[in-house]
């Protein structure tokens, strides 16, 4: 899976992460893929949430140690 | 029911029966149509700020520009001490106020309190440290996020009028002033309604 955009979060914590990943889903096209880099441990769980809401398709969480990789395809 | 319906219209002949479909069909159109009028329509969340702490304010603005990041409405109703969030300066002291007014607005100032641990003042600053230290948001931040993501702010006119305070002491940000009513109308809208 190739990313069309890759967003750094690590260091911020909630709610950054999904502010940052509203503003930034905005300028994909739809059907692009966004990748988020985030080191809150809610996160986890906050970004399938946040895509039942706004409808864009939640792919996967990768784990790498305390760093997740979450992938968002945009509706 | 359905039974009735075929008893009355076998006698009528096909003419009837074929009436009754296409009225079904008409009937089904609308009511889709009706659900995606419903789809389209964005989720409400209403937030009434009472408080005028800084936990409780940052609290709130988080929950509301969540919310706002995940496509829904967002209303602030600021009353009572949720006013001094809204403060543009520090004292907020004019000439139309009596001295009672003027007490209030010194001793409750837009230098914002956190609920436990204030220590006159050394707990809030140690708060704002630790959370700048964590690289959490700052209630300015927060507040300048919101905005952006057009969270709407009412400023309660009662508290305004009981605290002496008019446009002019509160920042331009304040979408509108209004009662109770108006926080009523767009509660029973809402999906989700925090009293904070």
């Amino acid at each position: 899976m190739k990313p069309n955009k890759t967003l750094d979060c690590t260091g911020l914590f909630c709610p950054m992460p999904i502010i940052n990943a509203k503003t930034e889903i905005e300028k994909i096209n739809s059907g692009d893929i966004i990748e988020i880099i985030a080191d809150d441990p809610g996160f986890e769980k906050d970004l399938p949430a946040w895509c039942k809401v706004t409808g864009h398709q939640f792919l996967e969480i990768k784990k790498e140690g305390a760093v997740l990789k979450g992938y968002v395809k945009k509706k | 029911m359905f039974s009735t319906y075929v008893l009355r219209a076998v006698p009528c002949g096909v003419d009837k029966v074929r009436k009754m479909r296409e009225a079904a069909q008409q009937q089904d159109r609308r009511l889709s149509g009706l659900r995606e009028i419903k789809m389209d329509q964005k989720e409400k969340m209403s937030i009434i700020l009472f408080s005028g702490e800084l936990d409780k304010a940052i609290a709130a603005f988080i929950l509301a520009t969540t919310a706002a990041s995940s496509n829904m409405d967002v209303t602030i109703y600021f009353t009572f001490w949720g006013l001094n969030v809204l403060k543009k300066t520090k004292l907020s002291i004019t000439r139309a106020q009596n001295i009672l007014q003027k007490m209030f607005n010194v001793f409750s100032t837009s230098k914002l309190p956190i609920s436990k641990l204030n220590m006159f003042g050394l707990g809030p600053w140690m708060m704002k440290r630790l959370m700048k230290k964590s690289k959490m948001a700052s209630l300015e931040d927060l507040m300048k996020i919101a905005k952006q993501l057009n969270v709407k702010y009412i400023a309660c006119t009662t508290s305004c009028g009981v605290m002496g305070l008019n446009k002019e002491n509160l920042i331009e940000d304040v979408d509108e002033f209004a009662g109770a009513m108006t926080y009523i109308e767009e509660a029973r809208k809402s999906k989700v309604n925090l009293f904070i």
